[in-house]
């Protein structure tokens, strides 16, 4: 060891400090700037145009009918010459508003019976489980248009249809993650200290799952998105009037035909984009809520 | 009539899997006041014995005496004044902590959860003082502090209901010698002020037979039968 | 044994070290603008055949110099200083020299829980024999096959368990099984990261006899292997190491002979012989208080808080002198005797 005064203390500036990995950090700091302009710029166009526009997104006018992109009409206009730009937006609002319920009830659901099911154990986890499975094995779409079916159609029943088919995936992971939970010395150490099953399983295993299970209800929302559009295109799930983008979307298949590529394209962006964001969003999410990412300080 | 033990554990089987019981015919009792230590080596199923005493582990077959009271029901079922009568902190600090709880909350917790909401400023301040734990720390979660940092609440965590008993299931083995020392201190502190008696589970003979006031081999516990490593060694402890 | 590293052209006599660690620091930025000094300039060489433990409690900074020598420290950590093994400087190399020159070729890392370190789903000779083929020149089936026996009978691993998936081992078997991976690259410089945590006395004993038979054992080149051994485990230290570096909030405030540290005469910093009159078998006292955050140190000796004989002297950093830095060390029977056996070559010093 040398006698000589430590030059590295002072810290700031004097001394050649190296840094580690900055470049992949950067990657993932544009990956997340850009999903999150994204999602702001979705949230705020279905929040703000419709109430902002003057314009009416079904007036019709037959004589302008589907116009190519312009600058009167920058996505061009439909068959029956309305708007396609404020088509999208409203119908975007429609299904944005139909995969936020249906997230949020699936989500719901999918806590209460994973968790249940986790910290019950025994035969109420064996029973619960089992109806999941059926319940899996049967196509999501195919569950989803009979329930759509037994109702008339509208927004209620889509998100109904969506959430019913999409908890189970939540009960899965949260029941998982519950069971991993529940053999830990830490709900030993509660127990021991005179919790009840009630408080362990509220104070000690809930908020512990719940982030996984707010990740999972935030992928939800394109997914619920990309079913309502599916349900729609089929014509059972919204009415055929509103602009949903499942319906936009249906009704350019007989223009595309002709060559008229504008009204399929713009409503598949308005499904794709926000999907994308959203899940980049999550993605970055996911990776902050690792606890194991949050003490990589070593101490 | 002799002193009643505090705690008597006669011919206790348990394990996770009933074809290969980690602890097999154990038997072992500590009187009021007294400090046992109990020497195995690692996976020995010292912890799993450790889990049982502590009413957190149903036994296969055994009889467990808290008071001379057998115990027929183990974790939620027992009642709740039989299972905060022993306290019972782990080797790993890391899992024995809820991660999302402030040291404070850590070692309140069993007051709140037993509704003595009330008693929660008073003991959390003292037990904080016994243990050596500054009131800055008191303020953190626990990936913010250090292992041992972290030890030392969850000591106070089993102390905050002053139990009878005391368990230590390898409570030291991941700490430095001061740290150790520190929390040893604090538990004998706290045994001399009410009488508590220990049982302190390791493989540290050196530790055990300073700390303790009588040891047994895991060999000698679980008398003749071999519970001890065969060789395929079952994980069981953790 | 074609040695794949190079302990350098130029002149390798006994007293070269393998490791030679000249001002390292590594701090980490938080959030919010906090910096963490998790490591304050720490000088230490290691010479082949050599032990040196480095003891510390647990948060001083001890895990935090071992990845930083092999390269692992994460993004919001900066490096300053330099950590020459061999030719080559660990913390100004790039990941893929550190990948493909240092990991298992120049270091070799025995981790601190085997049973994590192994892959759980591959058999212990499955995993010996891809290390073999990665890291050694032997090629063909058959060759890579001896090699690997060769691997595990250099730790006494029994060849019946070879076979078998890590969770059939028993913990000593397993610790066995990690450090023939650790062997099998023929790396001038061991690194052990708290081999021992965890493990029954016996175990612990037997762990560090069979790393210290490493040690002394011959290596390629006709020299020995250094080991850097980080731990926590005092018995384990004395049972193994020739010097001792004690580390106290990032800093290393010790440097010393093992022999003369834990028997006569005894650490000479205030916090050393407090760490050792910690033990179960010495005066089993704690050091009252506990060390300081890293984030947040004191201007001057940081232990001064909790020392006994702590004066106004002790506001000023201490220098560093004779491997100890500390205003007012306990006195010390023979400061000659001191200079003369202690065989650390880096005493020398420039």
């Amino acid at each position: 060891m040398t006698c000589d005064a430590p030059a590295a203390e002072a810290g700031t500036g004097s001394t050649p400090w190296r840094s580690y990995g900055t470049k992949r950090r950067s990657t993932r700091t544009v990956r997340v700037r850009v999903s999150a302009a994204l999602v702001a710029v979705t949230v705020l166009a279905v929040l703000l145009v419709p109430p902002l526009a003057q314009l009416d997104q079904q007036a019709v006018d037959l004589a302008a009918e589907l116009q190519p992109p312009s600058w009167a009409h920058p996505f061009g206009t439909d068959d029956l010459g309305r708007d396609l730009l404020l088509r999208c937006v409203y119908g975007l609002r429609v299904s944005l508003l139909v995969g936020l319920v249906a997230a949020l009830v699936a989500t719901v659901i999918g806590t209460a019976v994973g968790a249940a099911a986790g910290a019950l154990g025994g035969w109420a986890d064996r029973c619960v489980m089992r109806v999941v499975d059926t319940l899996s094995s049967v196509p999501h779409l195919l569950l989803g248009i009979f329930i759509v079916a037994l109702f008339r159609p509208g927004v209620v029943p889509v998100a109904v249809s969506v959430a019913a088919t999409h908890w189970l995936s939540t009960a899965r992971i949260v029941r998982a993650e519950v069971l991993s939970l529940r053999s830990r010395p830490y709900i030993d150490a509660a127990v021991s200290g005179g919790a009840s099953r009630w408080r362990v399983a509220v104070r000690h295993l809930l908020p512990a799952v719940l982030p996984q299970a707010a990740l999972a209800a935030v992928l939800m929302v394109p997914h619920a998105m990309w079913h309502e559009s599916a349900l729609s295109f089929l014509g059972l799930g919204l009415p055929a009037h509103m602009a949903s983008l499942g319906n936009l979307v249906q009704s350019a298949r007989s223009s595309l035909l002709a060559g008229q590529w504008w009204p399929t394209l713009f409503p598949g962006l308005f499904i794709i984009v926000p999907t994308l964001a959203i899940a980049g969003l999550a993605g970055a999410w996911r990776e902050r809520i690792n606890p194991r990412r949050r003490s990589e300080l070593m101490l | 009539m002799p002193e009643q033990p505090l705690l008597e554990l006669r011919a206790v089987t348990a394990g996770y899997d009933r074809r290969a019981p980690a602890v097999r015919n154990a038997s072992l009792t500590v009187a009021p006041g007294e400090a046992v230590g109990l020497l195995g080596p690692s996976g020995c199923g010292k912890s799993t014995l450790a889990r049982v005493a502590a009413l957190l582990h149903r036994p296969d077959s055994g009889t467990l005496l808290l008071d001379g009271a057998p115990v027929r029901r183990w974790r939620h079922r027992a009642p709740r004044a039989q299972r905060t009568t022993v306290g019972v902190v782990f080797q790993q600090p890391r899992l024995s902590a809820d991660p999302r709880l402030r040291l404070t909350d850590l070692i309140a917790e069993p007051l709140r959860a037993t509704g003595r909401r009330e008693d929660v400023p008073d003991r959390v301040a003292e037990l904080a003082a016994a243990v050596g734990l500054t009131p800055d720390l008191l303020g953190r979660r626990p990936h913010e502090v250090s292992d041992g940092q972290l030890q030392r609440a969850c000591l106070a965590r089993a102390l905050v209901l002053r139990p009878r008993l005391l368990i230590c299931d390898e409570m030291t083995a991941m700490l430095d010698a001061s740290t150790t020392a520190a929390l040893v201190a604090a538990v004998e502190d706290y045994r001399t002020a009410t009488g508590a008696g220990l049982l302190a589970v390791g493989h540290d003979h050196t530790l055990l037979k300073r700390w303790c006031d009588r040891t047994v081999h895991w060999d000698d516990v679980t008398s003749g039968t071999s519970g001890t490593s065969l060789e395929p060694s079952v994980p069981s402890a953790m | 044994m074609g040695h794949p590293s190079s302990i350098g052209a130029d002149a390798v006599t006994e007293r070269t070290p393998v490791l030679s660690v000249r001002g390292l620091s590594v701090r980490f930025l938080m959030p919010g603008g906090r910096r963490v000094a998790a490591v304050t300039d720490a000088h230490f060489d290691v010479a082949p055949g050599e032990c040196l433990a480095l003891i510390g409690e647990s948060g001083c900074g001890k895990s935090v110099l071992a990845s930083a020598l092999l390269g692992l420290l994460p993004a919001n950590a900066q490096s300053a200083g330099s950590a020459r093994l061999g030719g080559l400087d660990l913390l100004t190399a790039d990941e893929k020299t550190l990948g493909r020159t240092v990991r298992g070729r120049l270091i070799g890392l025995v981790p601190q829980s085997p049973a994590a370190h192994l892959t759980p789903v591959r058999t212990i000779r499955s995993q010996l024999e891809e290390t073999v083929a990665a890291l050694t020149g032997v090629r063909g089936r058959a060759a890579v096959r001896a090699a690997a026996r060769a691997a595990a009978e250099r730790v006494a691993f029994p060849a019946g368990h070879l076979d078998r998936h890590p969770h059939e081992l028993s913990g000593g078997l397993a610790q066995r099984a990690a450090t023939a991976l650790a062997l099998v690259g023929d790396a001038p410089l061991l690194l052990a990261d708290e081999p021992t945590t965890g493990l029954d006395r016996d175990l612990v004993d037997r762990t560090v006899d069979e790393l210290r038979r490493h040690v002394d054992a011959e290596t390629g080149d006709g020299t020995g292997r250094g080991l850097l051994m980080i731990t926590h485990d005092l018995a384990a230290a004395e049972r193994i190491a020739d010097r001792v570096a004690v580390m106290y909030a990032g800093r290393i405030v010790e440097l010393t002979d093992a022999r003369r540290f834990f028997g006569s005469p005894g650490p000479r910093h205030p916090y050393s012989r407090g760490l050792l009159q910690a033990l179960p078998d010495r005066a089993f006292t704690p050091i009252p208080g506990m060390p300081p955050e890293l984030g947040d140190l004191p201007g001057g000796c940081a232990f001064a808080p909790r020392c006994p004989r702590a004066t106004g002297a002790c506001a000023a950093l201490p220098p560093v002198t004779d491997g100890l830095a500390c205003h007012h060390p306990l006195p010390a029977s023979g400061a000659e005797e001191l200079r003369s056996t202690t065989p650390a070559p880096e005493n020398a010093r420039a």
